[in-house]
C-alpha cells in the first residue's frame, strides 16, 4: 500500500528541520510547530487527568471508602473533570490537528494571526500552570461544575486558584476561535469557495463560533464566583438574596456549547477519515456542512437540560427539553451521512478507519442516551447518577478521544514524515475499543439501578458492575499508553512516509511529508470540489 | 483611501449623543415605575446605535461584519431571554413549588 | 519614507487589502466576544433588577448623577477625538492625528480620575460591598448586591479603559513617527473600533446604574 514517491533528503528543508534550537520552537509563529507544542501539552494533561481517573476507579472497586477519604475522592473527580474538559478535550483536536491542518487545507501559508496563535499557546500554558499549582495545593472538591454556594462559601479548597487557571486558559480558546474564523473567511486559496472546503474546515468553523460566543460567559461567571469568594458577597448564594440557580444558568450557557466544542472537531476528523477510507465523497456533503453549523447554533439553546431538577420553572424545563430533541437531529444527519458514505465505498481497514467506525457506533450510543436524559420524566430518575456519567463518556471518550487518535494516526505521516507501525496500532485500537466499552457500559446499568455519581461509597450489590468498570479502565489505560510509545518510536525509527500515503484528496496531501515551513511553494488554485475521488482516481493511483 | 465620513458628521453625532444623555437624566426624574428602566435602556440603545453607525461606520462595512454585529446582539438576547424567562415563569403552575 | 503599507504587510497575507479586511474583521469578532463578556453581567444584573426593584432603586439613589453625567459626556468627547484622529490620518495629517490621539488618552484619564473619585466616595459612605458595607435600610441586602454589580461592571470597564489608553498612547507615538499614512492606518481603525465599543458599554452602564434612583 505505501509506495514511496519521493524520499526527502537531509537537504530538503521542512518545517521541522528549517530552524533548529529550543528558541526556534518557543518563539515560532509557524502554525504547524504551534500545533506540536499544543500536542505535547494536551498529551501531558491527558495523562494527569487519566491518573486521577485510575485512582477513582481503584477506589470504586470496593464499596467502602478504603483507598482515599471521601474528601480526597471529591478532589479526585473534580480535578479529573477540570483537567480533562479544559486542559485536554477542548484544546485537543482544534489546537493540534486544527492548527496544523486548517491553513494547509485552505491553501494558505499560515493562520490569519500567527503571533496571536503563539500567544494562545502561552496563555493556555499559563492557565494550565495555575491550575496545576492549585492541584498541588490540594485542588478543589466542588466538581468541575463549581456549583454555588458550596464552591463560594462552604468549600475549604483552592477554588479561586482553579477558577483562575481555567479563566486564563479560556482566553486561549477565544483567541483560537477568532483566529480560525478570520482565517477561514479571509485566507482561502483562489477558487476555494465555501462549498469546496473539506468538512474538517466546516466543523472547525462551527466550533470556532462556539469558542468566541460561549467562552466569555465562562470567563465572567468564574470571575463572579472568585469575587463572591474573595469579598464574601453572595452573588450566587442566599445571604444577600443571590440565586444559586443563576450561577447554573450562566455556567451551563457556556458548558453546554462547550460539549459541542469537544465533539464537533471529532466529527471534523471523522468526515475526513470516512471519505478517505471509503475512497468516496461524503454522502450529502452540503447537509453535513449545514449540520455542523446547526449543531453549533442550536447547541446554545439547550443549556437548561442540565438544570431540570434545580428549581427552574416548568415551562423553562419543557422548552429546554424540546430544544434538546431538536439538537440531536443535525448530529443524527451526520451519522446517517457517514454511514451512507460507506455504502458501495471501497473500504480499507487501516487503523484510522478502525477508530472512525468505533466513533460512529459509540457516538450514536452516547447521543441516543442523551435523548433519554432530555426527557423530563426519565431525567428526574437518572440525573446525577452513573447513567449521565456513562452518557457523556460515550461521547467524549468513545467519540472525541477515538476521533483524536484516528486523526493522529491518519495525519501522523504528514506531521512527522514517518509511518506508525500498523500491526500494533490495530491492536491498540482494539484494546481501546474493548477497554472503553468494558469501562463505561456497566455504568449505564449502574446509573439506571440508582448508583449516584460523585460517591466514593456504595451498596455492596453494585460492586460487580464497578469491578467490571475498573477492569475496563485498566485495559483502556493500556490502550492509550501504546500509541504514546509507538508514536515516539516511529519519530526516529518508523518507515519514511510519502507525500500521500493514504492516496486521499485534500490540499494537505499535495505537500511533502513533512511539509515545508510555508506549506506551498506556489499558492494552489482550486477548481475541484472536495473529496473528488471519482475525478481523481488516476491521479491518486487508485484502480 | 480617502476619509470615509466627513468631520462634520462626527461633530453632529457628538452633539446628538450629548443631547440624548441630557434627556436620559431629565426623564429619569419622572416617576415612571417599571417604565423608567425601559426608557433609560431605550435611550442608551439609541446612543449605542449612533456610535456604532457613525463612529464605527457599521453601516458602511461589508455584509459579513454586519452579520457579526447582528450575531453578537442576537446571542446576548438568547442569553437574557431564556434566563430571565425562567425567572418570569416560575410559580405559574400553582402547585409543587413550580 | 518607504511605504508603510508594504513594510507592514505580514508574510501570511497576499495583498494589503486582504490584510486590512482580515484585521478589521478580527477586531469585530473580538468585539462580539466582549458583547458576550459584558453581556453576562448585564444579564445577571437584569435578573436581580427584576427580583429586587426596590433595593436596586435605593442603591441607585446614592450614585452621583452629576459625576456620572459628566463622565458620560467625557467619554463621548473622547470618542469624537478618536474619530477625528482617524479622520486626520486618512487625510494624511499624521501629526494632527497623533495630537488627537493623545487628547483622547488624556480625556480617558479624566474619566478614570472621576471614576476612582466616585469609588472612594462610595467607600466612605460604607457602600463598598463586602466587609465595608453598612446600611440600615430594609433593602440592605439587595443594595449590597447592586453595589457588587456596580463595582464589578464599572471595574471591568475601567480595566478596558486602562488597556485602551495605553494602546492609544502607543499608537499616538507611532503615528507621530510615521508608521501610518493616508493609505494605511488599519491598526488605528481597529483601535478606534475598540475605543468606541468601550464607550458603548459605558453608555449602558450609565443607564442601568445612575438613572433608576433619580425619581425617588
Amino acid at each position: 500500500m505505501s509506495t514511496v514517491v519521493k524520499i526527502p533528503t537531509a537537504e530538503t528543508p521542512n518545517y521541522l528541520t528549517e530552524e533548529r534550537g529550543i528558541l526556534s520552537w518557543l518563539l515560532t509563529t509557524d502554525h504547524k510547530r504551534i500545533g506540536l507544542l499544543y500536542l505535547a501539552s494536551v498529551t501531558f494533561f491527558f495523562f494527569i487527568g487519566g491518573i486521577f481517573a485510575l485512582l477513582m476507579r481503584l477506589e470504586l472497586a470496593t464499596p467502602e471508602t478504603d483507598l482515599v477519604s471521601p474528601h480526597t475522592y471529591n478532589e479526585l473527580f473534580s480535578m479529573h473533570g477540570i483537567i480533562m474538559v479544559w486542559f485536554f478535550l477542548i484544546p485537543s483536536i482544534p489546537n493540534t490537528l486544527g492548527n496544523f491542518l486548517i491553513p494547509m487545507m485552505i491553501g494558505a501559508k499560515d493562520l490569519a494571526y500567527p503571533k496571536l496563535n503563539l500567544a494562545s499557546w502561552y496563555i493556555y500554558m499559563f492557565g494550565g500552570i495555575v491550575a496545576l499549582y492549585s492541584m498541588a495545593r490540594g485542588g478543589v472538591d466542588t466538581g468541575w461544575t463549581f456549583y454555588t454556594p458550596f464552591s463560594t462559601i462552604y468549600s475549604n479548597t483552592y477554588v479561586v486558584g482553579a477558577a483562575l487557571g481555567i479563566f486564563i486558559s479560556g482566553f486561549a480558546s477565544i483567541l483560537t476561535g477568532l483566529n480560525f474564523i478570520a482565517t477561514i473567511h479571509c485566507m482561502r486559496a483562489p477558487g476555494l469557495t465555501w462549498f469546496k472546503l473539506p468538512l474538517f474546515v466546516w466543523s472547525h468553523y462551527a466550533t470556532s463560533i462556539i469558542f468566541v460566543l460561549a467562552t466569555p460567559i465562562l470567563a465572567v461567571v468564574l470571575l463572579m464566583i472568585a469575587v463572591e469568594r474573595i469579598f464574601q458577597v453572595g452573588i450566587f448564594s442566599a445571604s444577600l438574596g443571590g440565586d444559586p440557580v443563576l450561577f447554573q444558568h450562566m455556567f451551563w450557557f457556556y458548558s453546554h456549547p462547550a460539549v459541542y466544542i469537544m465533539v464537533l472537531p471529532g466529527m471534523a476528523v471523522i468526515s475526513e477519515l470516512v471519505a478517505a477510507f471509503s475512497r468516496k465523497r461524503i454522502f450529502g456533503y452540503t447537509f453535513v456542512a449545514y449540520a455542523s453549523v446547526s449543531i453549533a447554533v442550536i447547541g446554545f439553546l439547550v443549556w437548561g437540560h442540565h438544570m431540570f431538577v434545580a428549581g427552574t420553572s416548568v415551562y423553562s424545563a419543557m422548552y429546554f427539553s424540546l430544544l434538546s430533541y431538536a439538537v440531536a437531529v443535525p448530529s443524527a444527519i451526520k451519522v446517517f451521512n457517514w454511514t451512507a458514505t460507506l455504502y458501495k465505498g471501497s473500504i480499507s481497514w487501516d487503523t484510522p478507519m478502525l477508530y472512525a467506525i468505533g466513533f460512529i457506533g459509540l457516538f450514536t450510543i452516547g447521543g441516543m442516551t442523551g435523548l433519554f436524559l432530555a426527557a423530563l420524566g426519565v431525567d428526574v430518575h437518572v440525573t446525577d447518577t452513573y447513567f449521565v456519567v456513562a452518557h457523556f463518556h460515550y461521547i467524549m471518550v468513545g467519540g472525541t478521544i477515538m476521533a483524536f487518535l484516528g486523526g493522529m494516526h491518519y495525519w501522523w505521516p504528514k506531521i512527522s514524515g514517518r509511518m506508525y507501525p500498523e500491526g500494533i496500532s490495530k491492536l491498540s485500537a482494539l484494546t481501546v475499543f474493548l477497554g472503553f466499552n468494558l469501562t463505561f457500559f456497566p455504568q449505564f446499568v449502574l446509573g439506571y439501578l440508582g448508583m449516584p455519581r460523585r460517591y466514593a461509597a456504595y451498596p455492596p450489590e453494585f460492586q460487580t458492575l464497578h469491578v467490571l468498570s475498573t477492569a475496563g479502565a485498566t485495559i483502556l489505560g493500556a490502550g492509550y499508553l501504546m500509541p504514546l510509545i509507538y508514536f515516539f518510536w516511529s519519530w526516529h525509527y518508523g518507515p519514511i512516509a510519502p507525500p500521500n500515503p493514504w492516496r486521499a484528496t485534500g490540499l494537505e496531501w499535495r505537500t511533502p511529508s513533512p511539509p515545508p515551513k510555508h506549506n506551498f511553494e506556489v499558492t494552489p488554485v482550486v477548481t475541484q470540489k472536495a473529496y473528488d475521488y471519482d475525478a481523481m482516481k488516476e491521479e491518486l493511483g487508485l484502480v | 483611501m480617502g476619509p470615509v465620513v466627513s468631520a462634520k458628521q462626527y461633530v453632529l453625532t457628538f452633539a446628538a449623543l450629548l443631547a440624548l444623555t441630557l434627556s436620559t437624566v431629565l426623564i429619569g426624574f419622572l416617576d415612571l415605575g417599571w417604565g423608567s428602566m425601559f426608557v433609560a435602556v431605550a435611550i442608551a440603545l439609541a446612543k449605542a446605535t449612533l456610535i456604532a453607525c457613525f463612529f464605527m461606520h457599521a453601516l458602511l462595512e461589508r455584509k459579513l461584519v454586519k452579520l457579526v454585529i447582528a450575531g453578537a446582539i442576537l446571542w446576548f438576547l438568547i442569553l437574557v431571554t431564556l434566563t430571565v424567562g425562567d425567572y418570569l415563569t416560575r410559580g405559574w403552575l400553582g402547585f409543587g413549588g413550580k | 519614507m518607504s511605504n508603510p503599507q508594504q513594510l507592514m504587510l505580514r508574510e501570511q497575507y497576499g495583498t494589503p487589502e486582504q490584510q486590512r479586511e482580515s484585521v478589521t474583521f478580527g477586531m469585530w469578532i473580538f468585539l462580539a466576544t466582549e458583547v458576550m463578556f459584558f453581556g453576562g453581567l448585564f444579564m445577571a444584573f437584569t435578573v436581580y433588577r427584576v427580583l429586587y426593584p426596590l433595593g436596586f432603586d435605593e442603591g441607585s439613589k446614592d450614585m452621583s448623577i452629576v459625576l456620572g453625567s459628566i463622565n458620560t459626556a467625557v467619554l463621548i468627547t473622547s470618542s469624537l477625538t478618536m474619530a477625528l484622529a482617524i479622520h486626520s490620518a486618512s487625510m494624511a495629517k499624521l501629526k494632527r492625528a497623533s495630537f488627537l490621539l493623545l487628547t483622547t488618552a488624556f480625556i480617558g484619564l479624566v474619566f478614570l480620575a472621576i471614576k476612582f473619585t466616585e469609588y472612594y466616595q462610595h467607600y466612605e459612605a460604607h457602600k463598598a460591598p463586602g466587609v465595608w458595607f453598612e446600611s440600615s435600610s430594609p433593602h440592605a441586602n439587595a443594595m449590597e448586591l447592586f453595589y457588587v454589580f456596580y463595582f464589578a461592571m464599572t471595574g471591568l470597564h475601567a480595566i478596558h479603559m486602562i488597556i485602551g489608553i495605553t494602546l492609544v498612547v502607543i499608537f499616538a507615538v507611532r503615528a507621530y513617527c510615521g508608521s501610518f499614512n493616508s493609505e494605511y492606518h488599519t491598526p488605528l481603525e481597529a483601535l478606534g473600533l475598540y475605543w468606541h465599543f468601550v464607550d458603548i458599554v459605558w453608555v449602558f452602564l450609565f443607564a442601568i446604574f445612575y438613572i433608576s434612583g433619580l425619581h425617588t
